[in-house]
This record gives structure tokens, sequence and C-alpha cells, in this order.
């Protein structure tokens, strides 16, 4: 046994050592939360698999970093007739997959088109080809866009594109199972900046090779290696001992720690994400229009519900609940997006003011009764709210608590429950609730999030029923809108409507902690710039352009400022904390405990033994 | 002294026969209280839980419930044991020692309830697969076998993810998963009763089968039941941690498994909490400890078996 | 989990030979009972697993989707694919048809082949499980041996103590203790071994470095499994051996003046090592559940990890088919030590 470990601890001791400096530069990063759910871009839907594809293949549109608008990627240009309803791009030439075929605009048509009319393809990336008829590709630096509508969400393009030749071979039924992993030692085919050469769907390690081709210059590591740990303490161990670089999702508490810790830079980066407490504003039968569900009458009134915005306290929401990381929400166009997001002016943003709170429910009819409780404008009693966290988030759990004790505030009664977020949406489809929180994860587009919102995803996606006339007009409009300032006043006063009629209460824009050895890597850019997150961004920046810590003494500064350039070498023993002390102490304690009563225990019975013999 | 001889004869004839078993019972009550009072390790055991209990049962003298409000909490975040709080702040600034008096109420209860549940149906099963020889007998024993093979957590993980996160929920969960054992038990036990002469001579008298079993075969395996269900407490205490770690608890309430939950995905080790996440511990490995310890002293006692052996 | 008390098939055993008939079989009759016991084992379980999951709340097709999916035709065209909308009974013809062919179903997140799954899960768990149950065989007969053999002396008190405790303990608690302790490190020792994971990211997982590195990141877990085990086995071998000692053909070996340690080693503990090992087998439900929450704690991707993962989805055919594999592996081990426990000792063959 102890021959095993010391003979274990030594290879173990190797790699805590130089062991990288064997001229290969390899960024190791450790993931945490939901794993890869499939390399295959037609199939996978979680947040990691879109960075396995992002290293892997490459857009013909991709994301800037500053505010994630459209910027060129393969296309290099391109342009849109009059009425909007012909777009036409410009590929790249000299573009190569890791086969060494050619990528041509033909590879980018038999994408699109499979996105078009495949049913498995459609799932994840339909939305981005909104009403785009033909897809055509007249010569190889062409695509040819035909729409029957005029698109507001293009040029953006951000579906990965595949190689029609390996593609060709996968057909409409085997592309749902069509794993695209490494196969025999063969990396995956693709033509973006890195190749997976080892990593399959729920894996626990994907090792990517740079592709020395890339057109964008071939990237500053050798290697990149995703390592997906279940637990944060794992993983931020392993970033302090150096077996990873790079720890992507810890919580506010932890980014905190390691602040403080040589060689470790750490940040809570803005994600485009909003957290909301949401409301059924009345839950009815789609087809027959009759309300179902068992919401409380007082949610139906936007007026009760708009009151209740000023009994949330969002500062301390952000302080208490989320230890300071986010952002005291407003709309569900998070502000990172600055084209799209509309602040409400001081004069309409509600603010935590019990007593105007009082005053807006007073005024509505929702006055107090003898008992202190608020009654509905008829005098019925109002009953108890009831609030839905769910058990598998302490922060929505959180919001909730606080909501109720503002509530009983105003004189209104709540009670906190926790189902399952599984449950919550069955409970949300058949509309037996009155308020829950969640949260969304919003694109650089916002249309699908504004969509959410519309009657016609009543039953659907919509998740508070919301059903208002002038919102879902200005949404078509919008959604066809090729004028860009217009959208982006047509999209700012679809918020204004929602944040009147407070379907949601926004409570918070979130983060994502993060931390880096920035003694072993430097020059990561924040998407967005400055504020957001270093990695699992809108494209692949970082994973292009970081270099070893010693090489980082020229970043390009073409991005702008708000760079992390640090170059702190680690100290050793000044990284392990205490802790482990009062645990061995514990468990010694509680160990002597044991012996103690045990030592007299089968003293005591030796004796009678022995008087017995 | 002929005198008192003759008072005490004259006594037990007006008592009747079933006042006779009851002072027979309790007599042998006695016994086994004075045979445990013998036992040191199953006397320490037994004063951990009263220690334990007099917490639970005390927690609103101890502590204000007020206390586990996060709305409420105005502690440092994560702070370290201070002379304000014994014990340290959570992640939400509240006392971990009002946490831990609380966790143990609940704790206790489900641990308790989820014991009860499981001891009515392992109890009730045994006894019919034991005192039944026909098919009804048969397939309660196969029944209890099958749920013996069934591996116990991820049938427990199934159960609480169907029936959701209530606390009653987790007390079924544990409850159903748990009553093998017990069956298979009460099942051996009903089998070597059912041959005595006693019951022999009750069925020749034409005692119905409900008559043999309530009043012969039942309170002859109580003890046993009895010595059983203090060793299923503790697994049911143990059971209920781990489903909280798993996240499979209820949120709502705080439990000495829930506290430990929450201070792992504090990441109370990385920020080393040691406050945090040793008490709830030492309390679970303390409470599960003199269960298990007076069990084995109430199965030496009950089981001449084992008097033998340890 | 079961406490460690004399196993079920002994105790009853022994109960029907104390009511005098002891119908006693042949083995091969014996063999063939236990043999069918286990297939009606095995159908209880495809039942009970195809049932449980199929009342598993949520859909997955929202779940899973929330801010991808966008059309009701898309979510119907999920559940399509998936089967979720048949009939049940449909859905159980078929559950039975798939899983005697091997098949168990397309992982509704992964999209792969929950044989394929379960296949690379296995290997990790295996050599977790299969390392630490050794481990902690070995080491807790030796501890129980020495212990029941000089019952009550300094050993013996520590030994049992120490059981008792780990017995008390959440194993998975146990590991967070060993991390913060081991892994973070404290004092000025620094933290001497990995967390999580089963091999450094950079490391060739089939060379000899990559081998060792395997064991290196198993020190932490293995520990823990082996303490959890350990304690339970421990506690069974000094029973069983305390059994032994009180027989009386020992103390008739004693009084013919063999050495101590001649009794010990060629009675007592052979016969004592019987009932150990095969309760130990019997034991192997309570083995798995310590996977379960150990693979978590330490993030080794095997069985334990994959199910856990499963819940939140919830991935039905990835539940059922761990618990599955889980429930099987139980009963086949449950069907071999009884075999080798009736063909040893005949008095079980009842």
């Amino acid at each position: 046994m102890v021959g095993l470990v010391l003979a274990s601890l030594a290879p173990g001791l190797a790699v805590n050592g130089p062991a990288s400096a064997k001229s290969k530069v390899v960024f190791k990063v450790a993931m945490l939360g939901e794993g890869v759910d499939s390399l295959n871009p037609f199939v996978g839907i979680q947040s990691p698999s879109y960075e396995m594809w992002g290293l892997t293949y490459d857009y013909l549109v991709g994301y800037s970093m500053t505010d994630m608008s459209p910027a060129p990627a393969l296309a290099t240009k391109w342009t849109t007739s009059p009425d909007g309803k012909t777009w036409t791009f410009t590929v790249r030439k000299g573009v190569k997959f890791s086969d060494g075929v050619p990528l041509t605009a033909k590879d980018v048509a038999y994408t699109f088109n499979r996105v078009l009319h495949g049913k498995t393809e459609q799932a994840s990336w339909i939305s981005y080809l909104n009403g785009v008829t033909d897809i055509t590709a007249p010569n190889p630096t062409t695509v040819v866009l035909k729409l029957k509508q005029p698109s507001a969400t293009l040029p953006l393009l951000p579906i990965p594109i595949v190689p029609e030749h390996v593609w060709k071979n996968v057909s409409e039924s085997d592309v749902k199972t069509y794993s695209a992993a490494p196969s025999n030692g063969q990396p995956v085919v693709g033509e973006g900046p890195f190749r997976l050469v080892e990593g399959t769907a729920n894996g626990d390690t994907f090792k990517f090779e740079a592709n020395p081709d890339y057109w964008g210059g071939r990237p500053h590591v050798d290697e990149v290696i995703f390592q997906f740990y279940k637990n944060d303490d794992a993983a931020i161990q392993a970033m302090i001992k150096g077996e990873v670089d790079f720890v992507e999702g810890i919580t506010a508490l932890e980014v905190k720690h390691l602040q403080g810790q040589a060689g470790v830079t750490a940040h809570n980066g803005n994600s485009p994400a909003f957290e909301e407490i949401a409301f059924n504003t009345g839950s009815v039968d789609t087809k027959t229009g009759k309300p179902i569900g068992d919401p409380n009458p007082a949610m139906l009134d936007p007026k009760f519900r708009h009151a209740l915005g000023y009994a949330v306290n969002l500062p301390q929401l952000i302080q208490k609940v989320y230890q300071g990381a986010g952002l005291p929400g407003t709309t569900i166009v998070p502000p990172s997006y600055k084209a799209y997001h509309w602040e409400p002016p001081a004069g309409q943003k509600m603010t935590f003011n019990l007593a105007k709170a009082g005053q807006l429910l007073d005024a509505a009819g929702y006055k107090k009764g003898s008992d202190g409780l608020r009654t509905m404008p008829d005098g019925k009693p109002i009953g108890t709210l009831r609030l839905d966290g769910r058990s598998d988030s302490p922060t929505a759990l959180k919001t909730m608590d606080y909501f109720k004790s503002w509530l009983s505030q105003l004189g209104i009664k709540a009670q906190v429950s926790a189902p399952s977020s599984n449950q919550l949406t069955d409970i949300i489809l058949k509309g037996n609730f009155d308020a829950f929180a969640w949260g969304w994860y919003v694109e650089p587009d916002p249309d699908s999030m504004l969509s959410y919102m519309t009657c016609g995803q009543r039953g659907n996606w919509s998740d508070s029923w919301f059903c208002n006339k002038q919102y879902d007009a200005l949404y078509h409009e919008q959604h066809v809108q090729i004028d860009q300032a217009k959208r982006e006043a047509e999209v700012k006063k679809m918020q204004q409507i929602l944040y009147q009629q407070s379907p949601y209460l926004v409570t918070a824009y979130d983060t994502i902690g993060e931390a880096v050895r920035s003694d072993h890597f430097a020059c990561f850019v924040p998407q967005p710039n400055p504020g957001g997150v270093w990695i699992e961004q809108y494209g692949v920046y970082n994973y292009t352009h970081i270099k070893p810590a010693s090489q980082a003494g020229n970043c390009e500064s073409a991005t702008g400022g708000g760079q992390l350039k640090e170059a702190v070498t680690a100290t050793k023993g000044g990284s392990s904390s205490s802790i482990g002390l009062p645990f061995i102490i514990g468990g010694a304690v509680l160990l002597a405990a044991a012996l103690a009563v045990f030592g007299g225990r089968q003293l005591r019975r030796r004796a009678t033994v022995g008087d017995r013999e | 002294m002929t005198q008192t001889a003759y008072a005490v004869n004259a006594v037990s004839a007006r008592l009747s026969a079933r006042q006779l078993t009851r002072r027979r019972r309790l007599a042998a009550w006695k016994r086994v209280a004075k045979q445990f009072r013998q036992r040191r390790s199953g006397m320490l055991g037994l004063g951990i839980l009263v220690f334990f209990v007099v917490v639970a049962l005390a927690a609103p003298l101890l502590a204000s419930s007020s206390g586990l409000d996060v709305t409420k909490a105005n502690g440092p975040v994560l702070g370290p044991p201070s002379s304000k709080y014994w014990l340290g702040t959570d992640d939400n600034g509240r006392s971990v020692l009002t946490l831990l008096i609380w966790g143990a109420r609940i704790s206790l209860f489900v641990g308790l309830v989820a014991t009860l549940v499981s001891m009515v149906i392992g109890t009730v099963l045994g006894l019919v697969s034991g005192y039944f020889a026909g098919w009804v007998g048969r397939v309660t024993f196969r029944l209890t076998e099958w749920f013996l093979v069934i591996p116990f957590l991820p049938l427990a993980i199934v159960l609480a993810s169907v029936l959701g996160r209530g606390l009653f929920n987790i007390v079924i969960v544990i409850g159903v998963t748990s009553w093998p054992g017990t069956a298979l038990l009460i099942r051996s036990q009903t089998l070597s009763i059912k041959e005595r002469a006693y019951i022999d001579r009750a069925r020749a008298i034409g005692a119905g089968r409900w008559h043999q079993m309530s009043k012969h075969v039942l309170p002859n395996v109580m003890p046993m039941v009895f010595a059983n269900t203090t060793l299923t407490v503790a697994i049911a205490i143990l059971s209920e941690t781990t489903l909280s770690f798993l996240g499979l608890g209820d949120p709502t309430r705080t439990s000495w498994g829930t506290i430990i939950d929450g201070a792992y995905h504090a990441g109370a080790i990385t920020t080393g909490c040691w406050w945090f996440i040793l008490p709830p511990g030492v309390c679970v490995v303390l409470v599960v400890l003199a269960f298990t310890l007076i069990g084995q002293a109430l199965e030496e006692i009950l089981n001449p078996r084992l008097r033998a052996r340890r | 989990m079961s406490v460690p008390a004399a196993d079920p098939g002994l105790a009853e055993a022994e109960a029907e030979a104390e009511a005098g008939q002891p119908r006693r079989r042949g083995y091969a009759s014996y063999v063939g009972f236990k043999v069918l016991g286990s297939i009606g084992s095995f159908f209880f379980m495809l039942v009970v697993n195809f049932f449980l999951f199929r009342v598993l709340p949520g859909d997955p097709a929202r779940t899973l989707g929330r801010g991808r999916l966008s059309t009701p035709a898309q979510v119907e065209a999920f559940n399509k694919t998936y089967g979720l909308g048949e009939s049940i009974p449909r859905q159980f013809l078929t559950f039975l048809h798939n899983t005697f062919t091997g098949q168990l179903g397309i992982s509704v997140e992964y999209h792969t082949p929950v044989s394929t799954l379960i296949r690379h899960a296995l290997w990790p768990t295996l050599l977790l499980v299969g390392s630490s149950t050794i481990l902690a065989t070995l080491i807790g007969v030796y501890l129980g041996i020495r212990g029941a053999w000089r019952r009550g002396g300094l050993f013996d008190r520590i030994t049992t103590g120490t059981s008792l405790t780990l017995y008390a303990m959440p194993e998975w608690w146990l590991g967070l203790l060993l991390i913060a302790a081991l892994g973070v490190g404290f004092w000025f020792i620094p933290g001497l071994f990995p967390t999580g994971g089963l091999h450094s990211p950079d490391v060739n997982p089939n060379s000899l470095h990559g081998v060792l590195d395997t064991m290196w990141h198993l020190a932490l877990p293995v520990t823990t499994l082996t303490l959890a085990y350990l304690a339970d086995f421990s506690l069974i071998m000094r029973s069983s051996l305390l059994d032994e000692l009180g027989e009386d053909y020992l103390q008739t070996a004693r009084a013919k003046g063999l050495r101590d340690i001649q009794v010990r080693n060629r009675h007592a503990v052979r016969n004592a090592m019987l009932p150990t090992t095969t309760i130990i087998a019997l034991n192997i439900g309570f083995v798995v559940g310590g996977a379960i929450t150990v693979e978590t704690v330490f993030s080794i991707p095997g069985l334990g990890l994959l199910a856990t993962n499963a819940i939140g989805v919830p991935d039905f055919w990835v539940l059922q088919g761990t618990f599955l594999v889980a429930s099987a592996g139980v009963i086949v081990a449950n069907l071999f030590a009884n075999l080798i426990y009736g063909w040893i000792d005949p008095r079980v063959r009842t």
C-alpha cells in the first residue's frame, strides 16, 4: 500500500514540476457544471458543447469582441439588396479543412441547406435562417441567400460550417446519433483554429491541437485541453497545484478567496444572462383560449405586478444573494448588448420603496383590511401567494425568501416552496403557480428572447403566459426590420412595455466566476469588453490570442483596453491555506472520543471474560 | 413470612391471565433495562442521544428560529468562530450553531419517522411471510428478497426524484427502501416462535390466526423489532444526509444534511471554512454512533446467540 | 448499508433448523432454486425499473432545450425521436426487447447509445470499487482477526472504536475531509494529492506515466472508500471469528496442546473467512451506494457520476441503464455468494 502510494506519487510530483517545459505550450481548462452533451453541432445544446464546436469549426459571420455585433469570419464581406430579400456573402479564399481539402462556398451552402431542410439540424440553428427560402453557391467564393421577407437577424450567421465531403455520408436519420468525435486517432475534420484529437460526449477530457494553417493566424498555444470536474474544490485545487491553468464557473466567494492567491487572477465576468421573478399573468388553454391553472387573481393585474416591483430591494439581493457579483436587473435584454438594451429613465425606474409600493397598491384598490392584510379591490382576501424557488438553485430560493419578507411588510402573505426545475416546468405549463424565480441566457440578437414574451409562445416557451397586442405587433415589425436604428428603437419600446406590464421583475444580470493562472498565461480579453467573461464567449478569440506569460510582452492591442496582462510568478508555499489543520484536529478529536469510549467498554468486557474463565 | 406468601398468592389469584402476561412482560423489560445499564457503550450511546434529543426539543429556548431566516441574517459572510458566533457563520451570515440546533430537529425527526414507516412495513411483511406457510408467505418472502437486491441508494435517488423534494417525501423514500432487512429478521424470529409449544396449544384450543399473531407471535418478536429499530434509525439519518448532499433533500428546511450540502456548494473547503462543514458532520457521526451503540447493546441482551459472541 | 449482523440467509436457515424441519436439498437442486430466484429478482427489477422511470416528472424536451427549441413542431419531433410520446405498454415491450438485445436506448442528453456511455463509465467505477473492495477486505479481515483473537486488548479497542466511528460517517463527508486535509494541504504541508478526476489533463493514460498518474489520482477516493468499507468488513470478520472461537472443537484443539497461532490459522480463521467473504459479497448493494457519492465528490467519470448527472435532466435511458447495471451486478454477486455458501455450508440448503 505504502509502496503503491509512493510509486504513484512520483509522477504526480513530476506533473507539478516543469513538465510542460517540453517545448509544447498546453492551455488546460477546468470546466464545472454541465458536460459536453454532443460534439455533433446539430444535436448538442449545452454551452460547453458550443465551446468545442467553436474551436473545431468556424462561422460565416461571427461576433465582435466589444458588443457581440456581427463581425467577419469566413465571410470577408457581404451586401444586401435594397428590399432586404437577397444577401450575398464573399467567402475567404485559401481556407482548408484539417484533412487538406479546401473550404469553398459550396461547404457553406451545404451546411445551411442541411439546417434549412433537415429536421434534426433545424433544432438549434434555424432561427438564424429565418425567412430564408433558398441558399446557393454560384461560385467557390460566393454564397447567396434568398428570403421571402427581410430578416432582422442577418447578417449574423454563427452556424458551424461543416465539411460537405465528410457530412454527405451522414444521412438524415443517422445525424441524430452521429458522434462527430475523433476515431482511430484521426482528428475531427474542421476548419477552426484547433482540431479535436481526443474526447467523446460525456467524456471528462477533450484535447485539441492547434491548426497551423488557420486563416486567422496560428494560435500561440499548441494544445488546449478541457478537463471536466464535478466539484468546485477539486477544480480550484487543480489550478492552485498547476494541473490546470483556468477554472470556469466558480462561485463569487471562491473568486474572492482566489483573488488573494499569488499567481492567480480571478474575477466575476458579466455574462449575457438575467434572472427574474416571473408572474402568472394569465394561463390559458392555447386552443380554446379558456383560463387554465389557478393563478391568484391579483397576479393578472399589471398594476398589482408593477407595484410589487417597488417592493424588491435589488441592491440588497445582489449583495446578499449574489455575494456582490452581479448587477441589479431592469429588462430582459442585458446591458452588455448596448445597442438593444433599454435603461428605464429615473422617473420610470422601479426602486425599492415600500411606501410607494403601498400607495400604488392602494390606488389600484388593493387596500389593507382590518387584519392588516391587503384585499382584492372587491374586498375579498388575496390569500397566500405561492413563490416557487428551485431546489437546484440556492439563488432562486433565497431570492424568494427575501421577496416573501418584503411582501409581508406590504401586508401580503406568501409562502416559498422549492420544486425541482423539471417539476417547475410542468407546474408552469399547467398554470398552477403565482410566481417563480428562474433565468434566461440571452443571445446577442435579442429576437428569440423577445419572442418568448409573445402571445404565440404561450404553452410553449412563454413561462409568464404574457400576452399583449401592442408588444406582439412591435415584435413582428422588428423581426423584418432591416433599418438597424429603427429596429433598435422598436426593441427598446418592447422592453418598455414589458417593464410597465411587469410579467417579469428582472432581479439580476448574473456573472460567471473565472480564475486563471496569470503566471502561466496572459493576454485574455473579456467579452463584452470591459467587464465580460474570458472564455465561453461568443466566438473563440482568447484561445487564438492568449500567450504564455513569458512571451506576454506584446499582447495585440487592436482590441482595446480591459486586457488582463499579468506575468506574476507563483510563490511556493503561500498558495496553500492552513485550513486542513482544523479538519485534522476535528477528526482527531472525533477519533479520540471513539477510542476512549471503546477503551473503557472493552476493558470491562475483558475483565468479565477473564473472571468467567 | 407465610402470611406474605399467602397474600401474594391471593393477589395473583385475583389477577386475570391478561394481567399476568402484562406483569411478566413488564418484568422482562425491567430485566432488559437492568442489563442495559450495565453496558457502558450502550449507556454512552443513550447519553449522547439524550443530549441531542434535549437540544432538539429545547431548540426554541436555545436559539431563536429567526436565526434560520436568510433575510434576517446580519452576521459576516463565512465569518470564523467568534464570541458572538461560537461556530462561525454560513455564506448567508447565519450562525452555524443556530443551524445545527434547529437541524437536529429535522434530522432526528426524519430518522425516527422514516424508521417508523420502515418498521411497520418490515414487521407486517415479516410476520406475514413467516407466519403463513402457503403462497401468501411465499409471495411476501419473495417480495422481500427482491427488494433486498435492489441497490438501496440508486432506488432512493430515483424515488426521491419521482416524489419531489418535500420533507415527508424523504421520510417515505427512506421508509420504503430500508424495510427488507427488518422483514427478514422478523420472519426468522416468527418462524422459530411459531413452532413453540404454546402456539400449538393456542392452535389446539381454536385460537384464530389473528389472535395467534397479535397475542403470541407479535409480542415475542417485539423486543427484536425494538433493537432493530435503533439500528434502522442510524441508517435513516445517514440516508437523509446523503440524499440532501445529492440535492434531493428539502432545501426549505435546515437539516444537518442540507447544512453540509450548503457548505459544500459555498466552497467551504476551498475558502477554508472548517466551522461550516465539520460540526454538522460530527453531529451526524455522533448521533449515528449513539443509535448503533444502543442497538448493539440491545441486540446483545435480547439475542442469546450474540450474547456469547461479543 | 446493512448493519454488520448475521446474513439473512443463514438466519433463516437456522430458524428453520430450529423449527425442526430441516428439508435439506441436494446441491444441484439448491443451485437450480437459487438461479430461478435470481431470474425472478431480475424480472422484478426490470418491472420496477421501467415503471419508476416512467413516472419521473418533467419534460426532457423542454428542460433540455430551454432557450433553444422554439416551435411546438420541434418539441414534437424531439419527443418522437426519443419515443417519449408512445403508450406505456408499447414502451414496456420495446423496453424488454431492447434490454435483451443490449440496446439500452439513446441518451436524451448525450445523443449517444446508453450502452456506449455505460461501457465508458464502467471502467473507472470498477477500478475504484474493485481496488477499494480488495484493500478493504484484506485490511478488514486482518484487523478483524487480530481484534477478535486478542479481544479487549488495546489493538481490539482501537480498531473496533475506529470501525464503529467510520461506520457512522457518511463516506462522502469523509472524502471531503480527506480533500481538505490531504488535497488542499494544512499547516506547512502542501496539498499532496489531486482532488478530482482520473488523470492529469495532459498525460497520455495509456503510457506507464499515465497509469501511475491514474493511481496517484485514485489515492484519495480509494482511501475514502476503503475506510468506509473497512469499517463494515472488519466488524463482520471480528464477530464471525468470535463465533468460531466459541465453538467446542477449538477448545478441544487448544486442550490437545496446539499452539495458539496454529489454532488460529488452521481452524478458526479458515472457518470464519467463509461467512465473512460471502457476507461481503452480499453487501455489494452498499458498495454501489458508496461509489455513487464518492465519484461525485472526486469527479470520477464512472457509473455513479453518470447516474447523478442524469437526474437533473432527467435522462430516462441513462438512469434506467445505470440502475439496471447496478441491480444486475448486485443480483449476480448475491447469486455467487449464495452458491458458494451453499456448497460449503450445507446447513443453508433448505
